[in-house]
């Protein structure tokens, strides 16, 4: 058991380490965090009558992207995809699709209905991701609301009040109401008197007493906002009991209900109308004779003048000579053809490791969750299924499609069990919320990224210790970035600081697009 | 670098071995017309272009392999006898595709493999093969002096291996991850004696050595 603390000792602790003079330093740097930068329009050389011959590989967003920005302005563009669709890890799953798992093949058996649909990979556009809304708007793409954070979903801990699932919204309320209090409780006078003025410390106590909805004397004595016991309608609510504070600390989720939903996550979210490949089909109405596909890459050959490209499709090989070469081909599988690339380029491939993130679905037999007033959103748990999320659409439908599971650092954990064991996994993690969940689902899917055909991983990963670059991994990100020979260029949210979004994969074709055509206005004079 | 030309990928041979493969499946439906059909090479997904192995997922080189060898791995793989450690990510990521297959699965998928060009693998690692040699001789009883193979005695040759995976391996069987099911005679061999290469360096100069063995 660990020492306790009183709460008077956790403030003394605290205003140790900095307290309220250091969080208003930290407050004023607020005017350094750059700005979401808005989409600028590509300012890329139209070609005329010079031809240049490209061949992209892999027909992802970045890959898809490039085809799309270079055919505007007439370059000769052949996309090479080894799987028999596009869009990469921007992959809706519907009735009868495949999803090409090695030694673990599945078709969906998802009912027949256009709002029944999983998306697999990509699942969230944030407001601010501006480049790939703008394309969404430029390819008409239609967008809707996608709920991310949802008071009414549920917050399940087996450690936290017997693994009862509580309300986010219980939990939250909570927790802010016994936070608030602490902080009131630290507005002692002699911290009020160096770093405010009496207004700002009088505005500040406003904040903490409407962050915890605090009672007379500073006291957190429960909440209405997060619904009532009773009533509320006609009759009086009455108060909902207080879910003790110690109750409320058993639980190591708690530390995601204030960040959960920030940065790239935080509302405002939006998805695509009907399931997120309708990006990429947005694309491809514009470029899709481009593809080829079925085809795999073998060998890239860059000299000075050119790349040499060698690819199988229909049992044969062929040859594909062009001027240039943009590669979304994950690293971990560029390290497996034959190639001419150099050893810094080479020892960076194999440095960048695959991601293992997985998810699994359920199409449910009934939407269950609007009669317990959930409409969106996520249900967050703590284990390896780590929640449940409720579809965005399709409200008040016969049936809709959940996620079941999303885990994306540990993935390998599923991955690692049968088609049933991970199947029963989910199950018995989701009953844990709604108790007759393993009779409400059915047509289950799963997505292990860490196997499916010719990508083989979800999100790269650069830096080995935790949120810090060393070095020597800049150094390397550097060189994969440049391209061989000025000729050959890898993209894909692969070559980001930011993996795993869909901006991220159109800001890696956009920086390779703008250095290829700085070359190319020199070389054209 | 031979880039294109000689080397075709036999398809029809491909494809019987897959039609094979599709009788098994027990999520495959009849009838589904619209269905992507099962046709791809997922050999060559992992194992890289002409099965010449890929450092960047761990998967060794099938190209040049002996053929009695890869269809006793394909086994081994299928009933569990490797692949089954929960530390082998590599080899439990193996096994589902190996359980796919029937008897006649893997002969097509070992004379698929028998198809690809050999390319000499590249050196990778660094050691001190003279040391590395004086270790070898112990290995030579089985493997052969040069490295060769031994199918009488159930000894792959490791010439012309990645010697990257050949480390690999050499860690796993110390370790247990590899031979200490107790069904697998040829593991279990192979497991004491990669006791006697006594850490990470006797590891890298006995590979150094056979490296210099490189089959052509």
């Amino acid at each position: 058991m660990n020492k306790l603390v009183t709460r008077r000792e956790f403030l003394n602790l605290l205003g140790s380490t900095g307290g309220a003079s250091a969080a208003l330093k930290a407050g004023a740097a607020l005017g350094l965090l750059p700005a979401a930068s808005i989409a600028k329009p590509l300012d890329l050389l139209a070609l005329g009558s010079n031809n240049k011959k490209v061949a992209i590989l892999g027909g992802g967003l970045s890959g898809l992207t490039v085809a799309y920005e270079l055919s505007k302005r007439g370059y000769d563009c052949t996309i090479l995809e080894a799987s028999h669709r596009c869009g990469g890890r921007i992959f809706t799953v519907r009735h009868g699709d495949l999803i090409d798992e090695i030694g673990n093949r599945q078709y969906c058996e998802f009912d027949e209905d256009p709002h029944l649909y999983f998306n697999g990979g990509a699942a969230r556009i944030p407001g601010f991701h501006h480049n790939l809304l703008s394309y969404c708007k430029e390819l008409g793409v239609e967008l809707e609301v996608f709920v991310g954070e949802n008071n009414n979903a549920y917050f399940q801990d087996d450690a936290l009040l017997d693994g009862k699932p509580i309300r986010v919204n219980d939990y939250k309320t909570n927790i802010r109401g016994f936070l608030g209090e602490m902080l009131a409780k630290s507005m002692s006078e002699q911290e009020m008197d160096k770093p405010f003025t009496e207004q700002e410390a009088e505005n500040l106590l406003g904040i903490i007493r409407s962050f915890g909805d605090l009672k007379e004397g500073d006291l957190y004595t429960g909440s209405s906002r997060s619904g009532y016991k009773t009533g509320g309608y006609i009759a009086h609510g009455v108060q909902k009991d207080i879910i003790a504070f110690r109750d409320l600390l058993q639980t190591q989720l708690g530390n995601q209900i204030f960040t959960a939903y920030e940065g790239d996550h935080g509302p405002s979210l939006l998805q695509a109308k009907g399931g997120m490949d309708n990006i990429t089909a947005g694309f491809l109405r514009k470029i899709g004779e481009q593809v080829k596909y079925h085809a795999m890459v073998s060998a890239i050959n860059v000299s000075n003048d050119g790349v040499e490209i060698a690819y199988d499709q229909d049992g044969t090989r062929h040859a594909l000579k062009v001027d240039y070469c943009f590669s979304c081909i994950p690293t971990h599988l560029i390290t497996g053809l034959e190639h001419n690339f150099p050893g810094d380029y080479v020892k960076a491939l194999k440095y960048v490791r695959r991601g293992d993130a997985y998810k699994a679905a359920f199409q449910a037999k009934e939407r269950f969750w609007e009669k317990d007033g959930i409409y969106g959103g996520i249900t967050k748990t703590n284990n390896r299924s780590t929640g449940i999320w409720y579809p965005s659409h399709g409200m008040h439908q016969n049936k809709g499609i959940l996620l079941g599971a999303y885990n994306f650092r540990g993935g390998l954990y599923h991955t690692n069990m049968s088609q049933q064991e991970r199947i029963e996994a989910h199950i018995k993690d989701g009953e844990k919320v709604h108790p007759n969940y393993r009779n409400l689902v059915e047509k289950p899917v799963t997505i292990a990224w860490h196997r499916i055909n010719h990508m083989l991983g979800c999100a790269a990963s650069w830096n080995r210790s935790f949120g810090t670059w060393t070095q020597e991994e800049k150094l390397m990100f550097d060189t994969l970035q440049a391209p061989v020979h000025g000729r050959h260029y890898i993209i894909g949210d692969q070559i980001t600081v930011n993996v795993a979004w869909m901006e991220s994969a159109i800001r890696s074709a956009h920086w390779a697009l703008e250095d290829l055509d700085q070359r190319v206005r020199t070389e054209l004079g | 670098m031979t880039l294109y030309g000689e080397n075709k990928v036999n398809g029809k041979k491909l494809i019987g071995a897959m039609l094979t493969i599709l009788c098994w499946l027990p999520f495959q439906l009849q009838g589904e017309e619209e269905r992507e059909p099962y046709d791809d090479r997922y050999c060559t997904t992992c194992h890289g272009a002409d099965g010449r192995g890929n450092f960047g997922v761990q998967a060794p080189r099938l190209a040049g392999m002996e053929p009695w060898y890869l269809k006793r791995q394909l086994e081994n793989f299928r009933t569990g006898i490797r692949g089954a450690h929960l530390k082998d990510i590599e080899g439990m990521a193996m096994r589902p595709m190996a359980v796919q297959l029937t008897d006649e699965g893997i002969a097509d998928v070992v004379e698929w493999v028998g198809d690809w060009n050999y390319i000499p693998a590249q050196v990778t690692i660094e050691g001190d093969s003279a040391v590395g040699k004086q270790l070898y001789s112990q290995c030579a009883t089985c493997h052969g002096d040069e490295a060769q193979g031994n199918e009488m005695l159930g000894a792959p040759a490791l010439r012309g291996q990645n010697d990257w995976y050949l480390v690999t391996q050499l860690k796993n069987f110390k370790k247990g991850w590899r031979g200490s099911e107790s069904l697998d005679n040829y593991g279990q061999q192979m497991m004491p004696m990669a006791q006697i290469l006594a850490d990470e360096d006797s590891i890298n100069n006995v590979v150094s050595h056979i490296n210099t063995l490189g089959k052509n």
